[in-house]
């Protein structure tokens, strides 16, 4: 095994190491020079495409289609696009790996997954016009540059709503770059433009020049975390500017009279620059190394480091990380140097192990986080493995130690060391894992169609599955040859009963791709009813739809439906469609009332329900402001009825031809009477329209039209008890105590005569009252007792007790008596014989 | 960590506070409030009014009185999402004030309890939907007590019985399961009633479809919340439609009384200001201050006082404001006599702003129970609560026709007489053809021919309908499970109580002074087996008392008299994977005999005799040796509901005009 340091270089006091990731990346009849190269952050996935401006060796009509080629690391062909949709002016990557291709009249297409499908929208702001002319990417937006020199910013794929920035001069610019939102000052983008010999930084409100004279500015780089800038000038120097344009840093002559073709920083310490074949690493204080290569070489730019790409190979140039330099640096005498060489005595069985752990023994502890860190950079297997054993070595020695770091260090090399793995090709260092996020990591693979893999790391993990096997579904549907029949039965075979898994993603995917029958099949296992509604919707199988929608129990879903229904179908065949499920009957029903009467009618009419129909037309006659328009109403409420025999509908036909009659009788009336005063019945109209029979009768009584009242009664077939009610009512609230006294000559009353009683003296009038009490012949002595008591006739009352030979009675009374009162009663109490006995 | 209690009445109106507070914050600035009618009483429960203006909200308007104004730029709509009228009249609304206003206003509706699709389709159509920014304000639950928790749908039981729209199931269904996902499913979900059934079923189905849907990534919690719960015995659930008769009479509890005399919405009522004199007005109500003489009372379940009134037949509401008085009097005077040290002085003084609070409410039932006494002590309460005994324990009805007919003729309020003749129907399986037209034509004769609708409309939720069903009259004997029979179920669950003890309760059925809910016994003969087996059928040896009653075996009592009651009978078990089960318990260690929660629930309504009934019950489980082992019992339902609203509901207000 070749020494760990042997890809090292030493820049300053610092190591960098240039690790060889894959070899025989591309073809070798790809001609890479010809070629623009974007690489996605975290070592994704990196697409290439042919640059115009340069001439190319014909190769036939097919070798010469426009395409967007996209390749894994390692040069496996992940995705040809094919390209006919205009000149390419920014090629970008976001940070979920998603391509974005913007086009010269400003529009952006946003390749979501690693397959092809895209989602577009448009600049605007002039786009079209001006043209785009380049394009700068972060990890979630990116900035076009147009031909008129301003300035467009996208800050979101999922919802794009692209911002002028504020406008720059329209002077030539040179180079530019822009600071990522995250990491600029103003946590918004930063744009910094060369023009002419200065500098200017633009940000949605204003464009500021920063007075530099140096320029022309070649090139500009923002280190990945914004902290420092880059600038190569015109002379052939580097400036290294601190973020907050605070400081200049360093200046390196690079004496060199071409312009190179880009500069990068390599994680946030040194800045590359390369020639066609040349790469220089520019660390702190000037200090500088060479790297020579044999063909043309692009520089990939990470967050912890570059990728160098050429046709034959596939480097990653990262600083050193500490822990790795501790350990392995050329005569370290670090704890965990020398714990790495306990480790390998030991496998060789020399004693020497156990004096070397003795003597770093007081840092051991420290020794074993550093192999463990140590062993998580290192891309070697060997070496990882050699730095585990040691840190296990190390622990094993020490009485107490939480193992999980080493754990998870195991865990999460595994798992690198497959997904580096050449026909996997993402060389991600243990940093870009770190901030890529495991998830993330499993969604690459799985949008790379790693299915297995990504289930396998998934499962190792403990992460939620659900995902891959949906995108796993999808993509059969899309892509697989058999019988519709076949797939759906392997994909429920696979997927069914699994918790996460949406059907309706599948089925949707299943009709975008036109397989409406699969689509349709798939949906049925789609546990969620309301989800499926609106792929129905949209597969138009309203009927289908409204079924589920009803199952689903979500009357906001059938509303919808229904909705949507009503406006497609012609009214009989909306019918049709509801009849049969009565919910959806009552929800239109239920709206109708409220908002479209006209269909409830029709609805009615089709159902032949008359019933309902003639309740409808009754709710509009009472709507109606004037009464003949009631009247005409009612009229056909009442004839909705009448071809039915059955008694309900019989009884609401009499019903309402009262209704009518009592109307007209009411209207005959107030023409007669005119408008009434002051009416007991507050805040109603002051007018016998609307008034039941019952208070038609009351108020003609109250108003003394007797004559008129008895026609109602008679008209209505009021009975007499009720009549009789309706009278004393009436008389007693209108205080015409004469005629009560008028009617207690009456031999009998159909109510008896206690109400009359009750009602007078609620009225307060105790003397009529009192003219009721004798006639309560029914009653027996007790009651009409306290009756005479009620009317404050105690003597009476007395009397009645006397007749009755009742003294308990008469004592009683006499108790609540006093003055004259009293002596009379007490008088008869004496007369009693009874109490002597 | 405080142990978890499901339905845990304080932790939802925090949240249900703080997600509306988080909407409010989000918008910047002062904003005007426009908020349903229905919403304002709920609101005013959960956030004080200072509240809100402390986040930003200047004026509060009435979506239906249509006149928010352009005073400031932000306008905020709070509106139940799920009718089409309220969302066009937002809609409108919108477009109004664009119209009028010289300002350009930002708009934003928060749907209460979610967004929907309709909303988003009509608000499209009227061309608003871009204009608005639309969040969603998930109010489930509103607890109106620590055991009460409503989903404050007033429109349920129309929807429900009426307009046969499901929308109130769906809710409950939502509300539930939300419940379910935080302290997993009820290990048994039982009940009556169709539209029972198909909430039981939508709870079921919503769980796979939980399941389903469960998020990726959220692997813990979720998972554990889909196995059956521990700390919650069973969810029953009862359609009101099984028991219509309890709403219908008259409640006796003081709360039910102040329920039927001044109507409570949201814990507060409208009383005259005459009946509670000075009583302080409350500062920062939400909504208008009425223009009327009629003041706002809070009726507060955590008052004190008014915890032992409330569920007391109102019999003895008079002795315990008596008894309340002395003691307070007793309490200070003496102490102020006694308090001869400054440390007894300085404990008195402590005491004393708790005294005036007390002496406060004291004054305020006092007032309220004398208001409530009139309206007992007049001959149309007395007559009317004469023939709904006589109807409850089994008097052949005719006999009560003509009490009826004088009520009519009288000319006592509407509802008052719908209420018995659809108690009489409920009872008795509809009345005969005969009597129902004569009590349809004085009903139509003494309060208008816009009555007919009424009564028609009561026919469709099934209260008044002619015996045999609805059909041609020639329908034979009605179906078994389509109506409920009465005689039966008298015997069989001890309705009627004739020994009835108001002041030392010893069963349900002091809430009506005789009759005990059907409801309520429902729920006993699945909770309370025994207690109920021994009312039932008193052992013959007391001593055996104790012992197993054989009808308390399995749900014997309850199989028996579902077979009476009208609706579909269910009984599902959620069982969970056994490996969730194990982890389930290991984490939240053994009190597996601890105090469970039995919920409750009444699908359209449930009456305030009820819920003391049930809490009555819930007394007695928490009694130690008991046989509920301390459960505890919540009573979940979408709206309160009392007699006059049931069949107010049905009755039509419109009238024929001039």
């Amino acid at each position: 095994m070749s020494k760990p340091t042997a890809n090292w270089e030493k820049l300053g006091d610092k190591f960098y190491r240039k690790i060889q990731l894959y070899t025989a990346v591309f073809d070798q009849d790809l001609e890479l020079e010809n070629y623009h190269v974007v690489g996605a952050p975290y070592s994704g996935a990196v697409a290439i495409y042919r640059d115009e401006n340069k001439i190319i060796a014909y190769r036939g009509a097919q070798a010469n289609k426009a395409s967007i080629d996209i390749y894994s690391c390692a040069g496996k062909l992940i995705r040809r696009l094919n390209w006919e949709k205009g000149t390419i002016k920014g090629l970008g990557w976001s940070e979920d790996e998603e391509l974005l291709v913007v086009t010269e009249d400003g529009t952006v297409r946003c390749y979501y997954d690693l397959q092809g499908d895209f989602v577009p929208f448009s600049l605007g702001h002039g786009a079209e016009e001006h043209l785009v002319q380049s394009c700068r990417f972060y990890g979630s937006g990116f900035v076009a540059l147009l031909g008129n020199n301003n300035l467009i910013s996208v800050t979101s794929y999922s919802e794009p709503r692209p911002k002028l920035l504020a406008i720059p001069p329209s002077d030539p610019i040179i180079s530019w770059s822009i600071i990522p939102p995250a990491y600029s000052l103003s946590r918004s983008v930063e744009v910094i433009l060369a023009i002419g010999k200065t500098l200017y930084v633009v940000d949605a409100t204003e464009a500021e020049d920063r007075n530099f004279d140096a320029g022309p500015f070649r090139h500009i780089s923002v280190s990945p975390r914004g902290e420092f800038l880059a600038f190569y000038t015109d002379d052939g120097k580097v400036w290294v500017v601190s973020g907050d344009w605070s400081d200049k840093l360093s200046e390196y002559d690079s004496k060199v009279k071409t312009v190179p073709k880009d500069m990068q920083w390599c994680g946030s310490n040194a800045v590359a620059l390369a020639w066609e074949d040349e790469v220089h690493l520019i660390g702190p204080r000037s200090a500088a190394t060479k790297f020579y290569y044999d063909a043309w070489i692009h520089l990939l730019p990470d967050v912890d480091g570059l990728r160098l790409l050429t046709n034959d190979v596939c480097e990653y140039l990262q600083k050193v990380p500490d822990d790795t330099v501790d350990v392995f640096r050329l005569g370290s005498d670090s704890p965990a140097a020398n714990l790495l060489e306990a480790s390998s005595l030991l496998d060789q069985k020399s004693p020497k192990a156990d004096d070397l752990i003795q003597l770093i023994r007081p840092n051991l502890a420290e020794a074993v986080d550093t192999c463990i860190k140590a062993a998580a950079h290192e891309f070697n297997i060997h070496w990882q493995k050699a730095l585990l054993r040691a840190a296990s070595f190390g622990k094993s020695v020490l009485d107490l130690y939480s193992s999980d770091d080493f754990v998870d260090t195991c865990d999460t090399l595994r798992v690198l060391n497959a997904v580096r793995f050449y026909e996997i090709g993402l060389p991600l260092s243990y940093d870009q894992y770190r901030r890529l996020t495991p998830e993330k990591l499993v969604e690459r693979l799985t949008n790379r169609n790693e299915y297995l893999l990504a289930l396998r790391v998934a499962s190792y993990l403990q992460l939620p599955t659900s995902h891959i096997h949906s995108h796993w579904a999808q993509q059969k549907v899309r892509v697989s040859t058999d019988t519709e029949e076949d797939i759906c039965s392997l994909i429920v075979k696979k997927l069914h009963g699994k918790p996460g898994i949406s059907f309706e993603e599948i089925a949707h995917a299943a009709y975008d791709e036109g397989r409406v029958r699969l689509a349709t099949e798939l949906l049925n296992y789609e546990p969620r009813a309301g989800k499926q509604v609106p792929l129905l919707l949209n597969m138009k199988e309203e009927n289908i739809a409204l079924d589920k929608a009803i199952e689903s129990g979500d009357t906001d879903l059938v509303f919808h439906v229904l909705l949507h229904l009503r406006k497609k179908l012609p009214l009989a065949s909306f019918f049709r469609v509801i009849n049969s499920r009565p919910v959806a009957t009552a929800l239109v029903e239920s709206s109708a009332l409220d908002q479209d009467r006209e269909l409830l009618k029709d609805l009615y009419y089709q159902d032949d329900r008359r019933l309902d129909g003639s309740n409808l037309l009754l709710t509009e006659a009472l709507g109606q402001s004037s009464l003949t328009q009631s009247l005409d109403k009612l009229k056909l409420a009442s004839k909705y009825l009448s071809d039915s025999r059955d008694s309900p509908a019989q009884f609401q036909r009499q019903a309402l031809d009262d209704a009518s009659k009592l109307l007209r009788l009411q209207e005959q009336f107030e023409k007669d009477l005119g408008p009434r005063d002051n009416a007991p019945i507050a805040s109603t109209s002051s007018s016998f329209i609307g008034l039941s029979a019952h208070q038609t009768i009351f108020e003609l009584l109250r108003q003394g039209h007797t004559k008129r009242a008895q026609k109602v009664q008679s008209e209505f077939k009021i009975a007499d008890k009720t009549y009789t009610w309706l009278k004393l009512r009436a008389l007693v609230n209108a205080r015409h105590w004469n005629e009560l006294e008028e009617m207690a000559k009456a031999k009998k009353s159909p109510i008896g005569w206690e109400p009359f009683f009750n009602e007078v003296l609620a009225a307060g009038n105790t003397r009529v009252a009192s003219v009721f009490v004798p006639k309560c012949t029914h009653l027996d002595v007790k009651e009409r007792v306290d009756m005479w008591s009620k009317c404050g006739l105690l003597v009476k009352a007395g009397e009645e007790a006397f007749r009755a030979k009742d003294r308990g009675l008469l004592e009683e009374v006499r108790g609540k008596a006093s003055g004259s009162a009293a002596v009379e009663l007490e008088r008869l109490i004496g007369m009693l014989p009874a109490g002597r006995r | 960590m405080a142990p978890m209690i499901p339905f845990n009445a304080s932790e939802i109106t925090e949240k249900a506070r703080r997600d509306l507070l988080l909407l409010l914050e989000g918008i910047r600035g002062k904003k005007n409030l426009v908020l349903e009618k229905a919403l304002a009483g709920t609101l005013n429960l959960l956030v004080k009014f200072s509240t809100l203006q402390e986040y930003g909200v200047d004026k509060p308007f009435f979506l239906e009185n249509d006149n928010v104004d352009s005073s400031q730029r932000n306008v905020v709509f709070l509106i139940r999402g799920e009718k089409a009228t309220t969302v066009t009249a937002v809609a409108n609304q919108i477009k109004r004030l664009r119209r009028e206003s010289q300002t350009e206003h930002e708009f934003s509706i928060f749907w209460v309890p979610r967004r929907t699709l309709v909303s988003n389709q009509l608000l499209e159509e009227a061309g608003v939907l871009g204009e608005a920014s639309v969040s969603e304000w998930p109010l489930f639950f509103v607890p109106l007590a620590d055991d009460v928790l409503s989903l404050e749908l007033d429109d349920a039981v129309e929807d429900l019985y009426l307009r046969k729209d499901p929308t109130s199931i769906f809710l409950a269904a939502k509300a539930l399961m939300l419940q379910q996902q935080k302290y997993g499913l009820f290990p048994r979900i039982l009940g009556k009633g169709d539209n029972g059934k198909r909430l039981a079923d939508l709870l079921i189905r919503m769980r796979t479809e939980v399941t389903a849907g469960e998020a990726p990534g959220g692997t813990g919690p979720s998972f554990l919340g889909l196995t059956p719960s521990s700390m919650i015995d069973s969810l029953i659930i009862i359609d009101r439609e099984v028991d219509f008769p309890t709403v219908l009479l008259t409640q006796l509890t003081y709360e039910g009384l102040i329920d039927e005399v001044f109507n409570i919405a949201a814990n507060q009522t409208e009383v005259d200001a005459s009946v509670v004199g000075g009583a302080a007005s409350q500062p920062g109500q939400t909504g208008s201050a009425s223009t009327s003489l009629k003041r706002k009372v809070l009726i507060d379940p955590k008052d004190q006082l008014y915890s032992t009134l409330g569920d007391s037949n109102f019999a003895i509401v008079g002795n315990l404001l008596n008894k309340a008085a002395r003691r307070l009097q007793s309490s200070t005077e003496r102490n102020q006599l006694a308090a001869k040290t400054t440390a007894e002085l300085r404990e008195f003084v402590a005491k004393l702003p708790g005294y005036q609070a007390e002496q406060a409410s004291l004054k305020l039932h006092t007032s309220l129970a004398e208001e409530i006494i009139k309206f007992t002590h007049a001959d149309v309460f007395t007559r009317s609560l004469e023939v709904q005994q006589n109807i409850m324990s089994g008097i052949d009805p005719a006999t009560q026709h003509e009490t009826i007919t004088e009520l009519i003729n009288r000319d006592i309020p509407l509802p008052t007489i719908l209420r018995l003749l659809c108690l009489e129907s409920t009872t008795n399986a509809g009345l005969r053809h005969k009597d129902l037209e004569m009590f349809k034509r004085a009903v139509i004769q003494a309060y208008g021919p816009q009555h007919i609708l009424t009564l028609s409309s009561l026919e469709k939720m099934n209260l008044l309908q002619p015996r045999g069903g609805s059909g041609l009259g020639a329908t034979p004997a009605a179906k078994p499970g389509t109506v409920t029979n009465y005689t039966p179920l008298r015997k069989s669950l001890r309705l009627w109580d004739d020994e009835v003890n108001e002041t030392e309760p010893n069963d349900i059925s002091y809430t009506f002074s005789g009759y005990a809910p059907l409801s309520v016994r429902l729920v006993q003969s699945i909770i309370q087996k025994q207690t109920l087996a021994n009312i039932i059928k008193p052992p013959s040896d007391p001593r055996a008392a104790a012992q197993a009653n054989p009808l308390a075996q399995g749900l014997r009592i309850f199989d028996d008299a579902t077979k009476y009651v009208k609706g579909a009978t269910f009984d599902e078990r959620q069982a969970g994977e056994e490996k969730a089960l194990k982890a389930r318990s290991m984490l939240n260690g053994s009190h597996n005999d601890a105090a469970k929660t039995i919920v409750v629930f009444y699908l359209g309504g449930v009456t305030r005799a009820e819920i003391s009934a049930l809490r009555y019950i819930g007394g007695k489980l928490k009694e130690v040796g008991g046989e509920g082992r301390g459960s505890r019992i919540v009573i979940c339902s979408t709206n309160m509901v009392r007699g006059s609203s049931l069949v107010g509901s049905a009755i039509e207000a419109g009238r024929f005009k001039a």
